[in-house]
């Protein structure tokens, strides 16, 4: 395993390289000067000019590369070019409050989506599968958007179970206050998609040949289905939970936005309108490295689920 | 399904009904805090950038900014139109020299708030702290996007900035000969040239005096460390989420001045009857939240989360104000509102040194002239700005100096496609070859480009309805939507033929919106490139004058000229609705800031009684 692993890490390093690549220049081929937007609404050519020569971005293109380059390995993007605020410090403070609210729609989500796609693979065919089939369907046809609007209004506002808005730099406040009303609309929203995903991974695995030899052996059904079924559904579940997971930390940024919730995904919408590069810089190379992590996990996980997998 | 699985699903839905209801009945620590103290909630329409007054240029930071700074200068609260009043100065100064020299004199006994920068001592301020925030403005490490405001007015500024482009490093212990401290509270500002409006970027936080042991203490992030003279301070700050002001306990204390109340005005009478006698700041904490979104802004000052909303989203106008009055509902909840036509204006401008749509000839004039008259403003103000906007007269906005109530832009603006038409006709704009869209005098194609922002859902719209209204007069225009920093750079460089843009007042008079059309300020904030100069004559010629009839005189002589030309369609000038709870005392939205703390106050009793269980 360990010859699997430092071969999959040394793979990184190619892949790593084309995300600096990519970035640096959709950067500078797409985006706007952050030039223009730092020096205010009346500016002579000048003053941008200098703006310009104090970010870099005056420099010759090898040059900034090499600048970038360093700042991955070192892991300084210096400062934000709006706010002056360190660029660590933007991750750090912001992490948390989307973690706050990812990390249990991931684990709540998943959990509810394997359990309902169990149940409702078990009754497949039935009436209850088909209405649950049309639910899912219809829930998915709506955009997040709307969801958003009318859970709002409806539970902030109208019934005022939850606050409309807000966060404070408290924990627990904010997982017992504010999140609860993100959380169970990005839940009910995900676990559509899902639940009929992993329906489909438990029927394939209802029709094999072995969760008939244990039903012939006289095991309880719900033993057929916790510990075999699922087990052997798991991997697809693995995969799928895997492709997610590096979402986990970009957050849903309308979620963040309509909460007001200051969050990571928040702050990248707003890089991105301020050509805040530094902070698009270390916000996408530091998700391509988890992305690969998260990915060599899964891989590893894999085995540890299905015994039969080998790594090669 | 199966009994056995059952249980688990049911453990499972009440463990998510447990957490749904902790969230709900959680009690936020903050609103517990704030239980005896007079506290404020309220919005901000987008997030802040940080609070360093030298270096910031959004409005809502600025507006914190001037909570917790004092510049010289300030507008006085109840005075319509705007009057200048001494904030931290004996007196407004007087010109000297015909408008180039001016001289501050700071009332002694002004401190800063307590700071550890100030190593336990009380720091007072002085001239050489509102020198030292000028020089500020011009160091090229500041990137002060204000820099504009002593660019080219102080003698010797612009040198010691251009020393520090070629050193690296801005000499603050250089003596600069426009900027003169003949004593502790003295300041003495010699302009290059005469300026009767140079009192005005003095009323702004962008002016205001700092401490430069505290810009130097913090000076990795100056942004997260305002420390000033003002009514509040910086007590928390959760970046792009919260900001907390807690009353500033060294301040000296403010009372209302209620010289230039209007007998005849309710809402005066009302401040004067809320705050007269006073001790202000009465405000113990304020507590501002930046949502970007209309709705849950809206929402939260609906559910009574918040005591005042400044700017109703224009989304939710019908809702709040049907048919202009307030709606029954917030009535009954003692809910009051202001309407104010804010000091802006909106506008399209044409490149006039492109060849299809730039040019001063007769037929240039035409075309711009038809397009003006055939774009459909009141569509423009009934639908996209919901009914709210006014349709704006000329350049200047009402609430600024120089505004005259009674000038009418005329026939020249209104819609009348019919005209436009004609005007085309006449010119040899003609549909040549029957696809339905003119062509130009010389049978070459017209095509107009239309440049705007991809960042919001009005600006689309006003794309729409500038190719619709085209399209109706048999133009064809294309649409072409781009980043706001694209936008910027392509205004800048005149690589456009008709773009959208708007301009709120950075102080109260007429020559700042005049400006964008003066020449010589091509590529600064001229982007239309309108170099027109009997245009210029009259502007440099009024900018040497005081505020007088003469000059107003000069004034509308260049928006006349504005209009003849067409350099600009005029859009609207922007009106917002602003609400607020019967218990918040002494509101009164002031044209030039966007908030005014230290003139509010709370009524405890009713805001307890008033508030949701």
């Amino acid at each position: 395993m360990a010859a699997f692993i430092l071969r999959r890490l040394w793979q990184m390093i190619p892949t790593l390289a084309g995300v600096i690549l990519l970035v640096f220049f959709l950067f500078n081929w797409v985006g706007g000067d952050p030039a223009l937007v730092l020096a205010g609404k009346v500016a002579d050519p000048a003053t941008v000019e200098n703006i310009r020569r104090q970010l870099g971005v005056d420099q010759p293109y090898w040059v900034q590369l090499l600048i970038f380059v360093k700042q991955v390995f070192t892991f300084d993007f210096g400062r934000s070019w709006s706010t002056n605020e360190e660029v660590s410090n933007v991750i750090l403070t912001r992490i948390g409050p989307t973690l706050t609210i990812m990390v249990p729609v991931m684990v709540i989500g998943s959990t509810l989506a394997v359990l309902f796609a169990v149940l409702v693979a078990y009754v497949r065919g039935t009436l209850t599968d088909r209405a649950v089939m049309i639910a899912t369907t219809t829930a998915m046809s709506v955009s997040f958007l709307v969801y958003i609007i009318v859970f709002q209004w409806l539970f902030g506002f109208r019934l005022g179970f939850f606050p409309v808005q807000g966060w404070t730099d408290d924990f627990w406040t904010n997982l017992a206050r504010y999140a609860p009303l993100p959380i169970i609309l990005a839940v009910l929203v995900g676990l559509a998609p899902e639940l009929r995903l992993y329906r489909s991974f438990f029927l394939e695995e209802l029709n094999q040949d072995y969760v008939r030899t244990a039903r012939a052996k006289g095991l309880s059904e719900q033993r057929v289905l916790l510990r075999h079924v699922l087990r052997n559904a798991l991997i697809p579940i693995l995969t799928n939970i895997g492709i997610y997971l590096p979402g986990l930390f970009v957050g849903s940024f309308l979620l963040e936005v309509f909460f007001a919730i200051p969050g990571l995904g928040r702050e990248i919408i707003g890089a991105v309108n301020r050509s805040d590069f530094p902070v698009i810089k270390a916000v996408t190379v530091y998700l391509a490295i988890f992305t690969m992590i998260v990915n060599l996990v899964v891989d590893v996980a894999y085995r540890l689920v299905d015994p039969r997998v080998k790594f090669k | 399904m199966p009994s056995s699985l059952l249980p688990t699903l049911r453990t499972a839905c009440f463990a998510l009904l447990l957490a749904a209801l902790a969230g709900s009945v959680a009690v936020d620590p903050a609103q517990a805090q704030g239980a005896g103290q007079k506290v404020l909630r309220m919005a901000f329409r987008s997030v802040e950038t940080g609070f360093d007054p030298q270096r910031v240029d959004d409005l809502y930071s600025s507006a914190v900014n001037g909570e917790i700074f004092e510049p010289l200068l300030q507008f006085d609260y109840l005075a319509r139109p705007v009057k200048l009043t001494p904030l931290v100065v004996e007196r407004v100064p007087e010109p000297e020299e015909g408008g180039r020299v001016y001289t501050f004199r700071l009332k002694p006994g002004i401190y800063f708030a307590e700071d550890p920068a100030f190593k336990g001592r009380r720091r007072e301020l002085v001239a050489a702290d509102v020198a030292y925030a000028l020089k500020r403005l011009r160091d090229p490490s500041n990137r002060s996007p204000y820099a504009w405001l002593v660019e080219k007015r102080i003698v010797g500024l612009d040198e010691a900035h251009d020393q520090a482009v070629k050193s690296g490093r801005f000499d603050y212990d250089a003596p600069i000969a426009g900027l003169a401290v003949p004593d502790r509270y003295t300041l003495r500002i010699r302009l290059t040239v005469p300026d009767f409006n140079f009192l005005y970027i003095f009323t702004m936080p962008q002016t205001a005096p700092v401490a430069r042991e505290v810009m130097e203490a913090y000076a990795a992030d100056t942004m997260a460390h305002p420390v000033g003279t003002g009514p509040f301070r910086l007590a928390q700050w959760v970046r792009r989420s919260k900001i907390v002001l807690a009353r500033n306990p060294g301040y000296r204390g403010d009372t209302l001045d209620t010289a230039f109340a209007d007998p005849d005005d309710p809402v005066d009478q009302a401040v004067v009857r809320d705050l007269a006698g006073k001790r202000l700041p009465q405000l113990d904490r304020v507590e501002i939240y930046p949502i970007e979104e209309e709705q849950p802004r809206f929402l939260a000052f609906m559910n009574g989360e918040h005591d005042l909303m400044q700017e109703t989203p224009a989304t939710f106008i019908s809702q709040v104000l049907p048919e202009g009055r307030l709606a029954l509902t917030l009535a009954k909840e003692g809910v009051r509102f202001q309407r104010e036509v804010a000091p802006s204006v909106t506008y399209d401008l044409f490149q006039m040194e492109n060849p299809v749509v730039g040019g001063y000839t007769p037929t240039q004039v035409a075309l711009r002239r038809a397009m003006v008259l055939g774009h459909d403003r009141g569509a423009e103000i009934a639908i996209i700005r919901r009914g709210v906007d006014v349709p704006a007269q000329s350049p200047t906005p009402p609430g600024v100096v120089g505004y005259e109530k009674e000038f009418r832009s005329g026939p020249e603006q209104d819609y009348d496609p019919a005209r436009a038409k004609a005007l085309l006709d006449m010119y040899g704009f003609v549909d040549r070859d029957g696809d339905g869209f003119r062509e130009r005098p010389d049978g070459s194609p017209l095509v107009i480009d239309y440049m705007h922002s991809t960042g919001g859902q009005s600006a689309r719209a006003l794309a729409e309805l500038w190719e619709k209204s085209m399209r109706r007069i048999g133009i064809r225009l294309v649409p072409r939507g781009v980043q706001f920093s694209d936008q910027l750079r392509d205004r800048k460089a005149g690589k456009f033929m008709l773009a959208s843009a708007a301009w709120a007042a950075d102080y109260p008079d007429a020559q700042n919106f005049l400006q964008l059309l003066y020449g010589p300020f091509t590529g600064d904030s001229n982007d239309s490139r309108f170099q027109l100069p009997d245009y210029d004559r009259l502007y440099e010629k009024a900018l040497a004058m005081p505020d007088s009839l003469e000059r107003t005189a000069l004034y509308r002589e260049m928006s006349r000229l504005m209009l003849a030309y067409a350099p600009w369609r005029l859009g609207t000038y922007r009106s917002y609705a602003h609400l607020y709870r019967p218990w918040v005392l002494g509101y009164k939205k002031h044209p030039m800031y966007h908030t005014s703390l230290k003139y509010l106050d709370i009524d405890l009793a009713a805001q307890q009684a008033g508030a949701k269980p």
